[in-house]
């Protein structure tokens, strides 16, 4: 919850894929060139007391040209690889989730298919970014005004769900390539940590007042929901745009919230049973003692 | 053990300029292992050492590091990830073991498989080797031919400097130096060339050896490094001389932070570095933007 709230106070820019950075799995450390950072980027970790002035008077003299050059704006490498990723995704139809989809995408962007190499987990990467923008359009979609007002929770948490899912579409022919490969041990922390972020957003979305336990178990139950319908997808070829698929979701979202009503339900019976049972014990246990006492009297006046 | 070697440095500089004549005023000193020479020496000098030690040089890969270095050159060969129709060059790689990598990599059943998919790679790949030593291409070209690539046009082998490549601007998708920077005399000018020669996202990546720091392992390497390998060379190769100046020269090179800074200047983007084997080698890599 604090999460959503902190991307809305700092915007609709603030890409979500910049709070998944995980350790990677060797360790191996990065540099930025001090040289290089304008006025208004953060300090760069790193070795900044080196003077590159050190060097002999050609390669000062180069530099101080390359310096000229850099002061056109250049590209962060992340934003380039953000370009070959979304290029990519145009060739994931075609080519599936992987590295020739990420080549082709390069290639289209004007850079070297080189560049493929540098991302960790290749892949996996293209996933995640294809995760990270769509739950960034569904929050775009919710802030630019969609109408839940007149729905009552279940209908909400369904319309967006289904909304999310839609996005899927273009790709579904390849979409179980996706999920096999969110599903890699090496992977699973990503995929997990942006599963949790959607159903977060969701519950959000549709005026979550939880605390405490409640929180965990209706994100949850929302996410296998979800889950359990977006494989329902994987299969369905009903006509009219996946008919079935929301015909199914619409039950296990009502399920859910059955689920939370009978769960309070039985809790009522059980306190009530168990007062019933209780009260009937003791009155028997009662009735036991007067029996016992008023016996013992008699016997003991012979 | 540092302060001491900046003092010699200072002290011989010191010493050259008074005693020398105005032509050589203007050339610097570099080091050659932990001696001082002056900079057009040194480059005659690491000749000479590479021309010695070239047809054992692949044997005593093997001894010194156990084996072992044919999985580092695996790892920067995966790290590279190399795809069919890259123009790729390998600097002061002359016995073409990561040549072969990469184009084992490319060749292989798989990427055969999935060419047909890519339509685009029209063009064939094509793998440089560059190396200064002309006896060390002469090894390579020998092997090539005895795994039976000797005519495959893929393998280039061409002789050159890595301070001036004979490479156009933004030619190449893929730059590779394993165990050649440090035998460089200008670290900087082999950075700026390799920026030049690479295109737009081609990445750079360096093997080299480096730096311990892990405090009782770093004894046992420098004993090793120090005792054994020059004895390893005069046993096997019969040239005590050219390993002592190895094991010299991975000494005097830059740390790995110090050679990220390096890298970075020269313009490149993302740089970073892994150890292997505790910082006895490391991976530099890096992206031109």
């Amino acid at each position: 919850m604090y999460r959503t709230a902190a991307r809305r106070l700092l915007g609709a820019g603030f890409t979500t894929s910049r709070l998944l950075r995980l350790p990677k799995p060797r360790p191996t450390t990065t540099i930025i060139p001090y040289s290089y950072c304008t006025s208004s980027m953060e300090s760069p970790i790193g070795n900044q007391s080196v003077n590159p002035n050190q060097s002999d008077p050609t390669a000062a003299r180069e530099e101080g040209h390359r310096r000229d050059e850099s002061r056109k704006p250049r590209a962060e490498f992340q934003e380039e690889q953000a370009r070959v990723l979304a290029a990519s995704l145009r060739h994931v139809p075609r080519l599936g989730w992987t590295e020739e989809a990420m080549i082709a995408g390069s290639r289209e962007v004007g850079v070297s298919p080189s560049i493929v190499g540098s991302f960790s987990r290749k892949e996996a990467a293209l996933v995640e970014y294809f995760m990270d923008e769509c739950l960034q359009l569904l929050i775009d979609r919710v802030d630019s005004g969609l109408d839940l007002q007149n729905l009552i929770p279940s209908e909400r948490v369904s319309k967006l769900v289904r909304i999310r899912l839609e996005m899927q579409i273009p790709y579904m022919s390849k979409w179980p390539q996706a999920l096999s490969i969110q599903a890699h041990p090496v992977n699973v922390p990503t995929s997990f940590k942006q599963r949790a972020m959607l159903v977060d957003e969701i519950w959000h979305t549709v005026g979550d007042g939880a605390s405490d336990l409640d929180w965990y178990v209706k994100r949850t139950v929302l996410g296998g929901v979800y889950s359990a319908t977006e494989i329902y997808m994987l299969t369905d070829d009903s006509p009219a745009e996946y008919r079935d698929t929301w015909a199914f979701l619409d039950d296990r979202v009502k399920d859910a919230f059955d689920l939370k009503k009978s769960i309070q339900e039985a809790k009522y019976f059980a306190q009530d049973i168990g007062a019933g049972v209780g009260k009937s014990f003791q009155g028997l246990m009662n009735g036991v003692m007067q029996t016992m006492s008023t016996r013992g009297g008699r016997s003991s006046a012979f | 053990m540092a302060l001491r070697s900046i003092s010699r440095r200072f002290g011989s500089r010191v010493l050259s300029y008074r005693s020398s004549s105005v032509a050589s005023l203007h050339s610097h000193a570099t080091s050659f292992g932990f001696q001082q020479v002056k900079e057009e020496e040194k480059s005659k000098l690491v000749g000479n050492v590479f021309t010695n030690v070239a047809s054992s040089y692949d044997i005593m890969n093997d001894v010194m590091s156990g084996g072992l270095h044919r999985l580092w050159k695996e790892r920067l060969v995966g790290k590279l990830s190399p795809f069919a129709g890259m123009k790729h060059l390998d600097v002061a790689g002359g016995t073409g073991d990561v040549a072969f990598r990469i184009f084992d990599a490319v060749n292989s059943v798989k990427r055969r498989a999935l060419r047909k998919v890519d339509e685009d790679s029209l063009e064939e790949t094509q793998i440089y080797v560059c190396d200064i030593n002309p006896n060390m291409l002469n090894v390579g070209k020998q092997r090539a031919a005895e795994r039976g690539l000797g005519d495959n046009k893929a393998l280039v082998w061409v002789e050159g400097d890595a301070e001036a490549l004979s490479f156009d601007d933004n030619s190449m998708d893929g730059y590779t130096i394993a165990f050649g920077i440090r035998n460089v005399t200008h670290i900087e000018k082999a950075l700026a060339e390799a920026y030049r020669v690479l295109k737009r996202g081609g990445r750079f990546l360096c093997l080299e050896l480096s730096h311990v720091d892990i405090p009782v392992f770093k004894d046992v390497y420098d004993l090793y490094s120090f005792k054994v390998i020059p004895n390893l060379g005069e046993l096997i190769a019969g040239d005590r001389e050219s390993y002592q100046y190895l094991v010299e020269s991975v000494r005097r090179f830059p740390p790995q932070e110090k050679f990220a800074t390096m890298i970075a200047d020269a313009g490149f983007e993302k740089v970073e570095y892994e150890n292997l084997v505790g910082g006895v080698v490391a991976i530099h890599s890096a992206i031109k933007l």
